[in-house]
C-alpha cells in the first residue's frame, strides 16, 4: 500500500527468532501507523498483567505512512508499558531514525524477549541482524552511536539507551541521532530490560506515493503555512522552544521551586533570548524541517544540544537554579546518560522540597547548582543519593512520607506550566493517558499562544471539549507520524489531505478524528484494565487547594471536578472514567 | 459561523504587506500566496503596485494600493495624484488615509473634499477610506463615515495598522450601522487569527486587511469542530478599545476619552477584578 513498506517484524530476543506480522487493511485504515498501530499491536499482544520490565513485554518501534516523505516526518513512535507509571506509553522522537527505519524497509519493529547478553539490532536494507553489544554496554549514548556508525555505516541512524536504561531507571530515555529523545515514561528501561542497547537503521528503499506531484505541491504549501505561522515561522526558529521561558513566566505560571511559586525572578537569565546571546552556536533541524527548533550550544567546557524549554525549566527554575551553564551541562549529561530531563529535574525538585520540610536526609538546597551534574550521574547509575532519586518523584515522596510533594499525575512528573494558570492544560494533565504530560493535548497553544485562537485561560467553559478534541487530533497526527509543532500551523483538514495524497485513501476529516478517538479510547481501555480510573485523573492537591501568592496567575485554583465531569460526558465515559460500551462499539473496539 | 466557506472567506481578505522593510522579494511571495490561497487583493505600497500588477497579470487577484499612507497628512493634490498614478500602474482598489488632524479639528468640508478628490482620481478603481479609528471618538467615527459616503467612497476602513491600535469590533459595528448595507466596511490592523476575523465579520466587516490571511484560512478549517467557548466573546473588556488605550501612544484628550468610557462602563464592576 502506498506510504507503507508493508513489513512488520517481531524479533524475539530470547530465541533470536524473527517473525513477519501481517495486519489487515482494516487495521491500517482504523489505526494508520505510528502511535495508532503501536497501541493496537501492543494491546493485542500484551495482557495488562505483564510487568513493564517482564521479558515478555513488547517494545514497538513504529513509523507512519508519511514518515520519510515531508517536513518533520523523520519521527518515530515507541509503544510499551511504562515502568514509571504502569500506564500504556507511547513516546515519540524526532531526528532521522524514523526515516532510516522506513527506508530500511520496515513500518514496525516489535521487540520481545530478553537477550542473554547485550545486543543491538542492525536494521539494514530489508534485513535485521542481531549483533552482540557487550563492548557497548556501559557506554553513553553519544559513544554508542559513534561506535555503531563506525561498525555499520556512517550514514546509519541509531536509537539507543545510555547507562540509565541499562540500570533500569524508570525514566530512562531512548536517544537517537545524538540528542533527540523519546524521553518520557521510561521506554529506555524497557529496552534495557531486554539487554537491547541500540537499533541501527539504514536503507535506500523507495517509499511509494499515490500522487507524487500533488505531494510536491503540498510540501510547498506546508512550507508557506509553517512560515506564516508566528510560532513555527518565527518564535521557534529564532529562539527555539525556550522562547517560552519569559512568556510563561510573565503569565505567572512558570513553576519555581517544585511549583511553590509561579514566577521565577531569574527567568530572564535562563531564557531563549539569553541562550541566543550566550551559549548558542547554531540551529539544528530534524528531517527536512524548516523550523529547526533545535539549539546547538557550547559551555566553557562542553558542547551539545539544548536545553529545550522543558529541560531548562526542570533543571533550572524547578530547582531554583539560575546558572545557565550548569543547567546546560546537566542537560547534556541527561542526554548522554539517557534520562528524561523533566522527570529527572522534577524529582530532584521534589527531594529539595522534602529536605526543606525536614523529610529527606540528604542536603539539597534550592538554587545550589554545584552538584547538579553529579546528582544526574548518580541517578543514571543508581548510586548514592541517586538510588532514591531514581525512583521518580511519586515513589520518592511516598517513601519519605509526603506523597503530596510529588508534582505528578499517575506517576509522571508534570512539565513546565503551573496548572493554576491554565484550566484547560490542567485538565489535559489530569486526563492524559500517560500521566503528567503536556504533549497529548497542548492547551498552551490556545490558552497562552492563541493558536489557532485564544481561549480564556482562566475559564473552564468548553475546556472539556477542546481537550478531548486536541487529544484526538494529536493521536491522529502521531499516527501519521508528524511533529506536534506542525499542529500550530496546519489544520486537521490539511493533515487529511496529506494522508490521502500519500496513500490514495479517501479519509474525511471526521474519519481521521475518529481514528484519533479510537486510539485514545483504546489506550484508556488498557489503562482502565490496569486499574486506572477517576481517582487517578487528578492533580496534586497543591493545584486544587493552594493558591499562588504572586504573579499573573495568583489567587486561582484548578476547578478540576467541574471540567472532569464534562470531559467524561463528552467522551462518553461513565462517572468513573470508564469508556462505555456505546463508545467502544461506535469505535469498533 | 461554523459552516464558513473557506473560498468565500479568502475573497474577503486583502493580503497585505505594507512594511517599509519589505522589498520586491516579499511582494513576489505575497502575490504567489494570494494567487495560491485565493485572496481578493494584495494590498501594497504605491511603489510596489506596478511590480505586483506584473506578478498577477495572469491571476484573478487584484492589486490594492494605499494612498497618503500611513499618516494621511499629504495635501489633497498629492493624494489624488498618488491614487491616479497607482491606478495607471494597475491598482484596482485604493485605500486612502484621511487627514486625521483635520477630522479632529472638525474640518468636515476639507475631509469630504479630500476624499472626493481621491475618488475622482481613482475611477474606475474602488476607494476605501481609512479613518484611523484609534485616534477618533465614536462621534468622530460616525461623522467620518457619513462624509465618506457623501464623497462617493466605496468602503470605510478602520486602521492603517501603524496607529495606536488596530481594528475593534466596536468600531466596525459603529461604522456598519452608519454607512448602511450598501457600502463596504474593511477591518484592518491586528487581525491575526480566525477568531479575530470572525469577530470583525460578525460586527459587519465585509473586507479584512491582514498579513495573517493564510493563518486565518487554516484556522477556519478547525471551526467546524469548535465549541461555542472558542468563538463567543470573552470578557468584554478583552475586546474593548478602551483596554488598548495606551498613555504612551494616544494624545492626552483621547486617552482621557477612553479612560472615561471605561470608568462609566456597565462591565467595569463585574469584570475589572479579572484584569491581569
Amino acid at each position: 500500500m502506498n506510504g507503507y513498506m508493508d513489513r512488520i517484524i517481531k524479533i524475539d530476543l530470547t530465541t533470536g527468532k524473527q517473525e513477519e506480522i501481517l495486519i489487515s487493511k482494516k487495521i491500517k485504515r482504523e489505526f494508520i501507523g505510528g502511535r495508532g498501530l503501536g497501541v493496537k499491536l501492543y494491546t493485542d499482544m500484551c495482557p495488562v498483567k505483564l510487568d513493564p520490565l517482564d521479558k515478555e513485554n513488547a517494545l514497538i518501534f513504529s513509523t507512519g505512512p508519511i514518515t520519510g516523505l515531508i517536513q518533520t516526518a523523520g519521527r518515530y513512535q515507541i509503544t510499551s508499558r511504562s515502568p514509571l507509571t504502569g500506564t500504556i506509553i507511547t513516546s515519540s522522537s524526532g531526528g532521522f531514525f524514523g526515516t532510516a527505519m522506513k527506508k530500511a524497509g520496515f513500518d514496525c519493529l516489535i521487540v520481545t524477549g530478553k537477550s542473554e547478553r547485550p545486543v543491538y539490532l542492525d536494521v539494514n536494507d530489508g534485513k535485521i541482524t542481531i549483533k552482540q553489544a557487550t563492548h557497548l554496554w556501559g557506554a553513553d549514548t553519544h559513544e554508542t552511536m559513534k561506535i555503531i556508525k563506525q561498525e555499520i555505516n556512517s550514514s546509519a541512524s541509531v536509537a539507543c539507551i545510555g547507562p540509565a536504561g541499562e540500570n533500569l531507571v524508570p525514566f530512562a530515555a531512548v536517544m537517537n541521532d545524538k540528542d533527540r529523545a523519546a524521553g518520557r515514561g521510561g521506554i529506555g528501561a524497557v529496552m534495557g530490560s531486554k539487554n537491547l542497547k541500540a537499533i541501527s537503521a539504514f536503507g535506500k528503499k523507495d517509499i511509494s506515493v499515490h500522487e507524487p506531484e500533488a505531494l510536491k505541491k503540498m510540501i510547498s504549501t506546508l512550507n508557506t503555512l509553517i512560515d506564516k505561522n508566528p510560532v513555527t515561522g518565527k518564535s521557534l526558529q529564532l529562539l527555539g522552544t525556550s522562547v517560552l521561558v519569559n512568556v510563561i513566566n510573565e503569565h505567572g505560571m512558570y513553576p519555581t521551586s517544585n511549583f511553590q511559586k509561579g514566577v521565577f525572578n531569574d527567568a530572564e537569565g535562563t531564557s531563549g533570548e539569553k541562550i541566543a546571546e550566550s551559549i548558542l552556536e547554531g540551529r539544528s533541524a530534524c528531517f527536512k524541517c524548516p523550523i529547526a527548533c533545535g539549539r546547538k550550544t557550547r559551555t566553557s567546557t562542553r558542547s551539545g544540544e539544548g536545553p529545550e524549554y522543558e529541560s531548562v525549566w526542570a533543571l533550572g527554575a524547578q530547582l531554583g537554579i539560575n546558572d545557565l551553564e550548569k543547567i546546560t551541562e546537566a542537560n547534556y549529561t541527561c542526554n548522554e546518560l539517557g534520562l528524561d530531563t523533566i522527570t529527572t529535574g522534577s524529582t530532584i525538585g521534589c527531594a529539595m522540597e522534602l529536605y526543606e520540610k525536614n523529610a529527606f536526609p540528604e542536603k539539597l538546597i534550592w538554587g545550589d547548582s554545584d552538584n547538579l551534574v553529579k546528582i544526574v550521574e548518580d541517578i543514571a547509575y543508581k548510586r548514592g543519593i541517586g538510588k532514591d532519586l531514581a525512583l521518580g518523584s511519586k515513589k520518592l515522596a511516598e517513601k519519605y512520607g509526603k506523597p503530596e510533594i510529588a508534582m505528578q499525575v499517575k506517576g509522571m512528573e508534570i512539565p513546565a506550566y503551573d496548572p493554576r494558570g491554565v484550566q484547560g492544560q490542567a485538565l489535559s494533565f489530569a486526563t492524559s493517558n500517560r500521566g503528567g504530560c503536556h504533549m497529548q493535548a497542548y492547551m498552551i497553544s490556545s490558552e497562552i499562544l492563541g493558536s489557532p485562537v485564544f481561549t480564556d485561560r482562566y475559564s473552564v467553559d468548553g475546556k472539556a471539549e477542546i481537550v478531548a478534541l486536541l487529544q484526538d487530533i494529536s493521536a491522529a497526527v502521531d499516527s501519521l507520524v508528524l511533529c506536534r509543532f506542525l499542529q500550530f500551523a496546519v489544520s486537521l483538514d490539511t493533515f487529511k489531505e496529506i494522508l490521502n495524497i500519500v496513500t490514495g485513501s479517501d479519509y474525511s476529516e471526521d474519519e481521521l478524528l475518529k481514528v484519533g478517538s479510537r486510539i485514545y479510547n483504546l489506550e484508556r481501555k488498557y489503562n482502565v484494565e490496569a486499574g486506572f480510573d477517576r481517582k487517578d485523573d487528578t492533580l496534586p492537591a497543591r493545584f486544587l487547594k493552594e493558591e499562588l501568592k504572586e504573579g499573573a496567575s495568583r489567587n486561582r485554583l484548578v476547578k478540576l471536578d467541574e471540567m472532569l465531569d464534562k470531559y467524561y460526558e463528552y467522551r462518553n465515559w461513565d462517572k468513573n472514567g470508564v469508556p462505555t460500551d456505546k463508545i467502544m462499539k461506535e469505535l469498533g473496539l | 459561523m461554523r459552516d464558513i466557506d473557506i473560498d468565500k472567506l479568502a475573497k474577503m481578505i486583502d493580503h497585505t504587506e505594507l512594511k517599509s522593510s519589505s522589498g520586491e522579494g516579499k511582494i513576489k511571495d505575497l502575490c504567489v500566496e494570494a494567487d495560491q490561497f485565493g485572496f481578493i487583493t494584495v494590498c501594497v505600497n504605491p511603489v510596489n503596485v506596478k511590480f505586483a500588477a506584473g506578478q498577477l497579470k495572469d491571476s484573478d487577484v487584484l492589486v490594492c494600493s494605499v494612498v497618503g499612507f500611513p499618516l494621511g497628512m499629504n495635501t489633497t493634490e498629492i493624494k489624488a495624484l498618488e491614487a491616479k498614478k497607482a491606478v495607471e500602474e494597475g491598482a484596482a482598489e485604493i485605500d486612502m488615509v484621511i487627514n486625521v488632524g483635520a477630522m479632529r479639528d472638525g474640518k468636515h468640508d476639507y475631509i469630504k473634499a479630500d476624499i472626493e478628490a481621491v475618488v475622482k482620481a481613482s475611477a474606475p478603481a474602488h476607494v476605501k477610506v481609512i479613518l484611523e479609528t484609534c485616534y477618533l471618538t465614536d462621534e468622530e467615527i460616525i461623522k467620518a463615515c457619513e462624509l465618506s459616503v457623501e464623497a462617493g467612497a466605496h468602503f470605510v476602513k478602520t486602521s492603517t495598522g501603524f496607529g495606536a491600535f488596530g481594528a475593534f469590533a466596536h468600531h466596525v459595528k459603529l461604522m456598519r450601522e452608519t454607512v448602511g448595507p450598501d457600502i463596504g466596511v474593511k477591518a484592518s490592523g491586528g487581525i491575526s487569527n480566525i477568531k479575530d476575523a470572525m469577530r470583525m465579520i460578525n460586527a459587519g466587516a465585509t473586507r479584512l486587511g491582514t498579513s495573517a490571511g493564510i493563518v486565518i484560512l487554516e484556522g477556519a478549517k478547525l471551526l467546524k469542530y469548535a465549541t461555542d467557548s472558542w468563538l463567543e466573546p470573552e470578557i468584554p473588556c478583552h475586546t474593548c478599545p478602551a483596554r488598548s488605550a495606551s498613555i504612551a501612544k494616544l494624545p492626552k484628550a483621547l486617552y482621557q476619552y477612553y479612560t472615561n468610557k471605561c470608568m462609566k462602563c456597565e462591565y467595569r464592576e463585574k469584570y475589572n477584578k479579572f484584569y491581569e
